[in-house]
């Protein structure tokens, strides 16, 4: 008997830059577009993409545009100084003409149907915030954006929110100070949802405002791995059972799940292989998992039913995968 | 209940042909919906229930531009507001039906029966090989009594064709199938597959005017494209003859459930070779057969999973596409029904 071999993966295409825009200090929007004019494949407010930069070079950036558009998506990208430099080669890199690899769209970050909604966002959190807010606005639910940014000039997308008027407040830190989120995360309330999106900082606030929140109340988006509480507990090796593929291996401590998956020939979806996109969500049919993500809320990782491949592991002696 | 089809979709409730100056009722998504034309030609779709008394409106008549439910005499406006009521000059405040944002493609008349104000921002997808000269069509559209999922999870897996019907299959899909390529997005996934130089089924031989025992590279391709389309192609490449070079099936299935269990199955199959009369008439029992057995299957896994319950289920390779729909879907559902929990758990679709 012969198996089918088969291969998942992400839709990538080439993207012309149509144009790219200083939009506040040291921020690029970058409107990309099919070169043939084709429309884009759908999506939804949350959604992100990975542009691949030179060197395989791959950066996370949330979609900024109208879903009702196809023919282009927007993203913003702060330049910052990171290890790498990937924000910098997309200021230096990619002006209006260029042509650039982009994977996606994926959505970790959906906008939950709900009648009331909190939107937090610090600097370019902004970002997937913008179709959400244009989304909650059309459906007529109750909804407020609490805006946070050095000052003025470095918050993008300003001449944007002007349309919503008292629905949003813009805060300024050099004018107002930090964001007061215990005048408005102080009462937990029931029938709100809160979505926030920011510089570690921020989230970390939020999440400890959140506490008393119902679960499921508090949706954040990360673009950096959540920094980790204390020192991990040593990795173990344990066994691993591929049930579609028929395969079982041995996951040893210096090797993730991802890892032995890929090294048996099976292909398995993937991006940033530190627990942050999403992309590599499994199901699992057995094992205790050792989740080490910073997508899964902590109802969904109680659920045990799902775990990102790239980071988590296993606490028992055996993990079971549909794969 | 929960519900396990999204509401938040472009959905066919008609033919543009079907919608006309007469009421037309149907039902989607757990609704009554009814379709007419206003004098101008343009479609409407309101909720099929008179706002003074449990009668559908699709049981009333026109009078221009608006609606006269066949029992009270409320007359309602093609944006669903009551304009007139028979035993009183005033019209009673806030007496209203929902209306309901329509596309109508000139094939389909599609209608947004979710969130009203996220119709705008999901737009429908074009079918223009469906009135392209170049291209032919023949199909039907009936009710399948089983859930939507189910007829994706069909559409996402052709492997099954050669098992369900040995005649309409390419007899490549009889042989072990080459690497199965899965290209999924947030809400959409495609699949393909390129075969290696294999003989068509004798009936496309036959169809085409080519030689049966010749051998074609032949190519599939499916598109998940959203909750209430699916696309599929088959490619077969012709090489000399007067014949186009690539010779194609296109097969567009537009599917809408109207409630857990029940789905309208429209499903189209056009053609950019052998355009002629007669070739339509020979395909259509060949393809009419072929999904009436699909039909009969699904309504039977419906049954099993009535009965008896979901249960998990052995999954092989070639069910990626598959897995990747019903994830999408789940998702879609759970960001609608406001779940906390994205993904809230692996039994497969059920009624429950």
């Amino acid at each position: 008997m012969t198996t089918t071999k088969t291969i998942v993966r992400e839709h990538e295409a080439d993207l012309v830059v149509q144009q790219a825009q200083i939009v506040a200090d040291g921020v690029v929007s970058l409107t990309l577009a099919d070169p043939t004019g084709q429309a884009l494949p759908p999506w939804t407010p949350g959604a992100h993409v990975d542009l691949i930069l030179d060197d395989g070079l791959t950066r996370q950036y949330s979609l900024c545009s109208s879903p009702g558009q196809p023919g282009s998506w927007r993203v913003g990208v702060l330049r910052t100084p990171d290890s790498r430099g990937g924000s910098e080669r997309v200021h230096t890199a990619l002006p209006t003409g260029a042509t650039v690899r982009v994977r996606g769209p994926r959505n970790h970050f959906p906008l939950i149907s709900s009648p009331k909604y909190l939107f937090i966002a610090g600097g370019i959190g902004i970002t997937p915030m913008l179709p959400m807010i244009a989304e909650a606005e059309a459906s007529g639910a109750e909804w407020s954006l609490l805006y946070g940014g050095r000052e003025r000039a470095s918050m993008a997308f300003l001449d944007e929110l002007e349309q919503y008027g008292h629905k949003v407040t813009i805060n300024p830190q050099n004018e107002m100070g930090q964001l007061d989120l215990a005048s408005v995360l102080g009462a937990p309330r029931p029938d709100t949802l809160v979505y926030c999106c920011g510089p570690e900082g921020l989230l970390g606030a939020v999440e400890g405002f959140c506490q008393d929140w119902p679960p499921g109340a508090l949706h954040l988006e990360r673009f950096s791995a959540k920094p980790k509480d204390e020192a991990e507990d040593a990795n173990s090796s344990f066994e691993l059972v591929l049930e579609r593929s028929g395969l079982t291996l041995q996951v040893p401590p210096d090797r993730t799940v991802l890892d032995v998956i890929r090294g048996a020939g099976v292909s398995v979806l993937a991006s940033c292989m530190e627990g942050v996109c999403g992309t590599c969500e499994t199901e699992v049919i057995d094992g205790e998992v050792d989740h080490r993500d910073s997508v899964l809320n902590d109802e969904e990782k109680a659920s045990n039913e799902f775990m990102m491949v790239c980071v988590s592991r296993c606490k028992s002696p055996c993990l079971t995968l549909d794969i | 209940m929960t519900r396990t089809h999204p509401h938040n979709s472009w959905y066919a409730l008609a033919t543009s042909e079907e919608v006309g100056r007469e009421p037309l009722g149907r039902r989607a998504l757990e609704r009554g919906v009814v379709l007419f034309r206003t004098a101008g030609g343009t479609a409407v779709a309101l909720e099929d229930r008179d706002a003074h008394r449990p009668y559908p409106l699709s049981l009333g008549w026109l009078d221009g531009d608006t609606i006269v439910s066949g029992y009270s005499g409320f007359t309602y406006d093609a944006a669903g507001q009551c304009v007139s009521v028979p035993t009183q000059n005033e019209v009673p405040v806030g007496a209203r039906v929902r209306a309901f944002p329509v596309h109508d493609d000139g094939v389909f008349v599609w209608a947004w029966l979710g969130d009203p104000a996220l119709a705008a921002l999901r737009p429908p997808v074009a079918l223009p090989w469906l009135k392209d000269p170049a291209w032919v069509t023949i199909g039907d559209t009936w009710e399948t009594a089983a859930d939507l999922s189910l007829l994706h999870e069909n559409f996402a897996d052709i492997t099954h064709v050669a098992v369900v019907d040995p005649f309409i299959a390419p007899p490549v899909l009889r042989s072990s199938p080459p690497p199965l390529e899965v290209e999924v997005t947030e809400t959409t996934v495609t699949f393909s597959r390129s075969y290696e130089k294999a003989p068509i089924s004798a009936w496309q031989a036959e169809l085409a005017g080519l030689d049966p025992d010749a051998v074609h590279v032949q190519r599939e391709r499916g598109a998940f494209v959203s909750p209430g389309l699916w696309i599929d192609s088959w490619d077969v490449e012709v090489e000399g003859g007067g014949v186009p070079r690539v010779m194609t099936f296109r097969f567009s299935h537009a599917v809408t459930p109207i409630a857990a269990g029940r789905t309208r199955h429209a499903w189209r199959v056009s053609r950019n070779f052998s355009l002629g009369e007669q070739a339509s008439k020979g395909l259509q029992p060949i393809f009419t057969d072929y999904y009436r057995r699909v039909q009969s299957i699904l309504e039977t896994m419906q049954r099993v999973i009535d009965i008896d319950g979901p249960r998990r289920e052995v999954n092989v390779s070639a069910d990626a596409a598959a897995l990747q729909v019903r994830k999408i879907i789940r998702n879609m559902v759970a960001d609608e029904t406001g779940s906390s929990i994205r993904r809230p758990g692996r039994a497969p679709a059920g009624r429950g």
